[in-house]
């Protein structure tokens, strides 16, 4: 048997395989004309043969064996590790022997050097931009640049998200009204405007339009947090908590978020992907990041004209772009998958 | 392994060694193994079994629903016909046609956007009976039949306009729209109160007797078996175990399984001493302390734009300690209201509600808190009752933690205690909720209530949702730890079988309000309102000799309080007739 | 219902206003707007910061220049809006009027377009589940999720502006294209109609072979330039719109309904021929009248043959008229395609919404605005279809789980009235909620959208008087995107109590 993750169904016969003995108390009265064996119980028997799995361990599973998940999470990987370690992160020293922000000559028109068939690296892998400055370089800073707004606001977002939904969603009160009305403003201002503005701003350094992001962006997961309280504080075992008497606190932190992890992490997921498209279609207007500092948005807006001429300028920053946002939804379908397989593609 | 006594020719639903399998992620799952079993017309078969015996599985074969993960082996024939080779359009004119069913839940079974008018026309123009207008003249005649009042209105109206009687009863009248030769009912009174069951019981056993309608009876409550089946086939895990005459089966079981099963159900009047369950009746102290004092209780809630809703009004009684007091009614009575109240869960609006000696209406949390230290709760849900982020261990432990009693070491010896007390082993200590099955997740729910040494216990229909064998085992447990530890209890059920078991005291409730309040044998043996004795009436024992004097008893008393008797209003002959196809049927 | 319509309306108007405050608010405080001029070195610098602190009311507070704007917009109540004047000092009002056609007519065209191909993507992979198919529909739908509005904007204007007028000087198609055409075509609508093995291989077949004949004589008879229908094309189309409608509805043998279908085409031919200089020269409250005409026509055909099922009958003749009647329009279109070419060699311009000064016939002046909504449209579709389609896919899935669903099978009825009938109108109720939260996001869309197709929209209105910390042109831009957001609201909302009983009540 190597799946013992779900409990036997009823009928496939590997019920009586429990080695546990039928289960009686000795000091119950013996005066009983009812008898239950077990091979007459409908009820399965605790299989205390097989290792135990928590929640967790169960979706960890399932997350694991989902392709799609862990080839985008590999390909995450892969970018992610790129952009910090070619031109270096801080106090982490880049391999790669160019930067971004000096020009030089421009070889070969400026063409890229990457060839796949055979395999080659060459000295301007992705090419170089009109004033001859490595273009390869000059992606990596703006990976490296949306990255940390996407991961930035990602994070922000999941802990306000999380707080005000589920003070709202146990609490009720004003802080539910608050974020209602907050929702119904998003149906007039569209997000993207709102943002513009906020990002107009924020003067174009990278924090500041995270936190300005950030501002914008939690009311999705909000929402979402707020729905499941409100189903999960009507569940028997929530009830059951209560009427012992224990603190809300205590059962916000200990009985209700802890089943709505799912929603979190999928949504905290997928709003790193729309946070990575909203952060450069910003840029590209001139209301995100803003020069000298660079992302990959804003690299296409700049090099866009270039597009008849200098194609590469503009393919492989938004090719970047794409993959990175490809791959993050589908991690988050697959932690979806992981976490609530009753929608799963593979039931 | 099947027992096949009667001729099968002349059938109108017969299976012959069907077989299911499932292919499952996990494997194949044998679901059915080789069942046998036929009906004839004006038959009523009931299909028994617990939860994973088939049954419904066995049933659907007949329609051809099953999911696309089913293999079916073996034969069916429906009025004659072999269905397993038939084509796609040729098994779609059969449904509905020759063969038809009536669901569980009348609450999902109709669609909420549809009115009942299209919802039963489109069965009568597709089977070309009738259509337009005519469909719609027929449909109107179809749920008078049904015994539904001013079918020309109800018509236009939507399912959720219904109440849950109703909408079965429209179900029904669905069903016999294009008068078929067989009805397969999956357990069609189970979702449904007890007073409203008899009524669409009694409706059916009427289709049987005038339309000479041949019905499977799928159920796993033996009191409907013994109201309804002339012949019973019982099945476990997946196997046909017995089959005879009702009373064949009911009075002489002759398997093992067939024996505990009905064993396992309690029967009203059949006093103490069933199934193990010793509740003993000289330990009550009529002068004990209250436990809880209620006092014309009011208890509302408020709704937007409507005034507040009354679920609970002016209700007044009392529970001792040491006393297991049975709170009964139908949905809607305000039963569970009541109990939340004890839990302090919901305020109340009037009255006054007295826990343990204090009066809890408008305290504090911190002093509610310290009476909730001394109050244990059961629900009736046991796939919610258990946080299923927390192993099992943890769960029972939670009150300690929470009102700090005792140190790790401490909490871990109370927790193994309980869980021999329920009779559950040891190991499940460091288990998730998810690997153990529903009975013992409510023996666990057991343990956490009874983890502080409450002086009340509130048990919110804690038996509801289990089978019967299973139901059995957790009573049994209830009863010894009762015994043992001698806390009061406001055990609230719609199952009159189970208080009558275990409760010392009944209060039967009705819309809010009490309508009979007293000792056990008072209430139940010998009721004086009106309502009580309806729905005494109408709760069916598992015997059919004796069920069947109660049906009349109960048809006697339904005449003489002034009500009809439910039953399809048309005769077997008038009703075929209409039957005379008036158009080509529509290819679909 | 009345009262519930106007419960909702108060509602959105009230958060219509305090959104106006809010936006306004954050624009003022969005930046400087005078920096530009402050770094100015122009000797006329004072009076141009002069002008602009006039022009924009920079000396009072901003709660007292809301009100003033709040004020100008109350007089629209009497037509007579003041949206005042940006920091230039030139009329919003006049760039409004011109913005709002272009971007509403964006945005509209594009929403119903998401919604209806969306929607049908999603129910074709819901009740395909696990298939090609479906697998196909769940890719495109991340893949359109995870794209960059503006770069694929940039890709189609090369893709389909730039090369598409060079191919279209001498159009030609070489016999590898066509040969690529008619098997994705044939791929596609195999897997669209679904079946089992040997009915996909048919299908495939017949629409590959069909699709390649096609193309192969469009280049023979250089259709490409000179494209038309005919009658008998027309004839076609409506035809085949009413087997389908005649089959979605009754099913196949209900001839009456069908009588219906056929009769309403008759009549519309002969309407061809009554009709046929309006046609070929209309205006628009010409086309409006015609339309009119056709569907009282239909709806008295419908009436005519009904019988007992005259509601049905009545809507498969409508359905068929406006089928005859698109069909028609696109004849005309077609027909004007050279002439319009003749005038415009190079039909599709990467940047705005028309050609300025375009002057032919009516069906040419139609192509020249026509044209130029293709390619902003598709973007815009793509990319909120994708949405709609998972979850509609959700949606649909769940509800076919549903008791409901079972009990309308066990009644005998066929899959396709299962879906139609019971199931779709039950997973289309949560959909109508994420069609209005959905219009916020397209017209956010629409922003960039038009920024790159260079259209002198809403969204250059936006984007240019926030880099101007201008907040009049923004105001007016919210004032628009903001109405139309809280109507599409409105009609999410009616649509929710039409679907869905329980909350009429």
């Amino acid at each position: 048997m190597s799946d013992n993750d779900k409990p036997e169904l009823p009928g496939s016969g590997r019920e009586h395989l429990s080695p546990i003995p039928e289960q009686h108390d000795p000091g119950a009265p013996q005066h009983r004309e009812f008898v239950t064996t077990d091979e007459l119980s409908v009820e399965k028997q605790i299989d205390l043969s097989q290792k135990s799995y928590s929640q967790g361990e169960l979706i960890r599973r399932r997350f694991f064996r989902h392709k799609g998940a862990m080839i985008s999470l590999a390909f995450l990987l892969f970018i992610t590790i790129m952009a910090i370690t070619s031109i270096g992160w801080g106090p982490i020293p880049g391999w790669w022997p160019k930067n971004y922000w000096e020009a030089s000559f421009v070889e070969n028109g400026g063409r890229p050097s990457l060839g796949f068939f055979p395999p080659a690296w060459g000295e301007q892998p992705f090419g170089q931009e009109d004033a001859g400055k490595d273009y390869f370089a000059l992606t990596m800073r703006g990976t490296q640049r949306s990255l940390t707004i996407a991961f930035t606001v990602g994070i922000l977002t999941t802990i306000l998200g999380t707080a005000i939904g589920a003070i709202a969603g146990y609490f009720r009160g004003w802080v539910e009204s608050v974020l209602m009305r907050v929702t119904d403003l998003f149906i007039v201002i569209p997000l993207l405007v709102l943002a513009a503005v906020l990002g107009q701003r924020s003067g174009g350094g990278i924090w500041p339009l995270a936190i300005m992001l950030s501002l914008v962006s939690w009311t999705g997961l909000a929402r979402l947090v707020r729905g499941e309280v409100l189903s999960l504080r009507e569940r028997e075992f929530v009830t059951a908590a209560e009427a012992v008497g224990t603190s809300p606190w205590r059962i916000i932190f200990k009985h209700i978020l802890p089943n709505t992890m799912g929603t979190i992490i999928v949504s905290a997921t997928l709003t790193i992907a729309s946070v990575i498209l909203l952060e450069s279609a910003l840029s590209f207007l001139g209301f995100g990041v803003r020069p000298p500092d660079t992302s990959l948005g804003l690299l296409i807006s700049t090099y866009q004209n270039s597009f008849t001429v200098r194609p590469w300028l503009f393919w492989w920053p938004g090719l970047i772009i794409l993959g990175i946002a490809l791959s993050v939804n589908f991690l988050g379908d697959g932690l979806r998958d992981a976490f609530d397989p009753r929608q799963s593609r593979s039931e | 392994m099947t027992v096949t006594t009667d001729k099968t020719s002349g059938a109108v639903l017969d299976f012959s060694d069907v077989d299911v399998r499932f292919t499952t992620e996990f494997g194949s799952v044998h679901a059915v193994k080789g069942v046998s079993l036929h009906v004839n017309p004006g038959e009523v078969v009931a299909l028994v079994g617990e939860s994973g015996s088939g049954k419904s599985v066995t049933s659907m074969t007949a329609m051809r629903l099953l999911p696309s993960n089913a293999r079916v082996g073996g034969e069916i024939t429906v009025n004659g016909r072999g269905i397993r080779t038939l084509s796609e359009g040729a098994m779609r004119r059969l449904r509905g046609n020759d063969i038809a069913m009536v669901f569980q839940e009348p609450m999902t079974a109709l669609n909420p956007v549809l009115t009942i008018g299209t919802q039963l026309t489109e069965a009568l123009e597709l089977h070309g009976i009738a259509s337009g207008k005519r469909a719609v003249d027929r449909a109107i005649e179809l749920l008078d039949m049904v015994g539904i009042p001013e079918p020309a209105r109800r018509i236009k109206q939507y399912p959720h306009e219904l109440s849950g009687g109703q909408r079965q009863r429209v179900v029904i009248a669905i069903a016999i729209s294009c008068d078929p030769k067989v009805i397969i009912a999956d357990e069609p009174t189970t979702a449904l109160d007890v007073t409203v069951q008899a009524d669409i019981l009694d409706l059916l056993r009427s289709l049987k007797e005038k339309l000479n309608t041949g019905i499977l009876l799928i159920t796993h409550n033996m009191g409907v078996v013994a109201d309804m089946a002339d012949r019973v086939a019982v099945m476990f895990k997946g196997d046909l175990v017995e089959t005879g005459t009702a009373d064949e089966v009911l009075l002489n079981p002759q398997h093992e399984y067939t024996k505990m099963l009905l064993s396992s159900v309690p029967r009203l009047g059949a006093g103490r001493a069933q199934m193990g369950v010793n509740i003993s009746e000289d330990t009550i102290d009529r002068d004990a302390e209250l436990a809880i004092d209620l006092e014309n209780l009011v208890i509302e809630y408020h709704r937007l734009g409507k005034p507040p809703f009354r679920a609970v009004d002016d209700v007044s009684f009392q529970v001792r300690q040491g006393e297991i007091v049975g709170l009964v009614g139908e949905s809607g009575s305000g039963k569970s209201t009541i109990g939340r109240c004890a839990l302090g869960l919901i305020p109340a609006a009037g009255g006054s509600f007295r826990l343990l000696g204090q009066d809890i209406t408008g305290m504090k949390r911190r002093q509610l808190k310290a009476i909730r230290r001394r109050i244990g709760v059961i629900f009736q849900d046991p796939a919610a009752s258990l946080n299923p982020r927390l192993p099992i261990g943890e769960c029972i432990s939670e009150p300690m933690v929470v009102h700090k009693v005792g140190n790790r070491k401490e909490q871990e010896q109370k927790v193994y205690e309980l869980l021999d007390a329920v009779e559950l082993p040891r190991e499940v200590y460091n288990r998730y909720p998810h690997e153990v099955s529903g009975g013992q997740r409510q023996r666990i729910s057991i343990a956490r209530a009874l983890t502080l040494d409450p002086e009340l216990l509130v048990a919110d229909e804690p038996t509801s949702a289990l089978d019967v064998s299973v139901q059995a085992k957790v009573l049994n447990i209830f009863s010894d730890l009762q015994a043992r530890y001698k806390f009061a209890c406001l055990f609230i059920s719609h199952d009159l079988a189970v208080i009558d078991l275990l409760a010392h005291q009944v209060v039967v409730l009705q819309n809010g309000k009490v309508v009979e309040a007293g000792p056990r044998e008072q209430v139940l043996a010998n009721p004086q309102e009106e309502y009580t004795q309806r729905l005494l009436a109408a709760a069916p024992v598992p015997h059919p000799g004796e069920q069947r004097e109660r049906r009349e008893q109960r048809h006697a008393l339904l005449r003489e309080l002034g009500d009809e008797v439910s039953e399809i209003r048309a005769s077997g002959g008038e009703f075929h007739r209409t039957f005379v196809q008036t158009e080509e049927p529509k290819d679909l | 219902m009345l009262r519930f319509i106007l419960r909702r309306l108060g509602i959105s108007a009230l958060i219509l206003v305090l959104g106006s405050v809010f936006l306004f608010f954050i624009t003022v405080f969005s930046g400087d707007p005078l920096e530009d001029l402050r770094e100015s070195r122009d000797r006329n610098r004072e009076q141009l910061m002069e002008a602009r602190i006039r022009n924009m009311n920079l000396n009072d507070p901003w709660y007292v220049r809301y009100w003033t704007w709040a004020v100008g917009v109350g007089k629209c109540i009497t037509l007579n809006c003041d949206l005042g004047t940006d920091s230039r000092g030139s009329d919003i009002n006049t760039a409004l009027v011109n913005a709002a056609g272009s971007t509403l007519r964006l945005v509209t065209l594009a929403t119903v377009l998401a919604i209806i191909i969306g929607i049908t993507m999603g129910i074709l992979a819901a009740i395909r589940q696990y298939s090609g198919f479906d697998y196909i529909v769940t890719f495109a739908a991340f893949l359109f999720f995870s794209l960059p509005v503006f770069w694929v904007a940039v890709l189609l204007k090369e893709y389909g502006a730039i090369r598409f007028n060079n191919w279209i000087a001498d159009p030609s198609v070489s016999l590898t294209a066509a040969i690529i055409i008619g098997l994705l075509f044939g791929l596609v609508l195999a897997s669209l109609l679904g079946g089992d093995l040997r009915r996909k291989l048919l299908t495939f077949a017949v629409a590959g072979l069909v699709a390649f004949g096609a193309i192969t004589y469009f280049d023979m008879v250089s259709w490409w330039r000179q494209p038309a229908l005919g009658l008998g094309l027309i004839i076609l189309v409506a035809l085949g719109a009413g087997v389908l409608l005649t089959y979605l509805t009754v099913g196949r043998t209900n001839r009456k309904i069908f009588y219906a279908a056929l009769t309403t085409i008759v009549a519309g031919v002969i309407g061809t021929f009554v009709f046929g200089g309006w046609i070929t020269e209309p205006t628009y409250p010409l086309l409006l009248l015609m339309f009119a005409i056709s569907i009282v026509s239909a709806i008295v055909i419908g009436w005519f043959w009904g019988g007992w099922d005259k509601r049905i009958a009545i809507w498969v003749s409508i359905g068929t008229a406006v089928a005859f009647g698109l069909a028609t329009i696109l004849d005309q279109l077609l027909r004007n395609w050279g002439p319009f070419l003749e005038r415009k060699p190079r039909p599709i311009s990467t940047i705005g919404s028309g050609s300025p000064n375009f002057e032919g016939p009516f069906w040419t002046g139609v192509w020249d605005w026509g044209v130029q909504l293709i390619l902003p449209t598709v973007v815009l579709t793509v990319i909120s279809l994708a949405s709609y389609s998972r979850y509609t896919r959700a949606s649909m899935l769940e509800t076919i789980r549903q008791d409901y669903v079972r009990t309308a099978r066990s009644k005998g009825l066929s899959e396709r009235v299962v879906i139609t009938k019971h199931a779709l109108r039950n997973a289309l109720i949560p959909i109508t909620t994420i069609v209005a939260f959905d219009f916020a996001g397209l017209i956010g869309g629409a922003v960039v959208t038009e920024t790159v197709f260079g259209w002198k929209g809403m969204g250059a209105l936006f984007q240019e008087g926030l880099t101007r910390v201008d907040p009049g042109p923004v105001m007016a831009f919210y004032l628009v995107t903001g109405t139309a957001a809280v109507l599409m609201n409105m009609i999410a909302d009616i649509a929710y109590a039409f679907l869905d009983p329980r909350i009429r009540t």
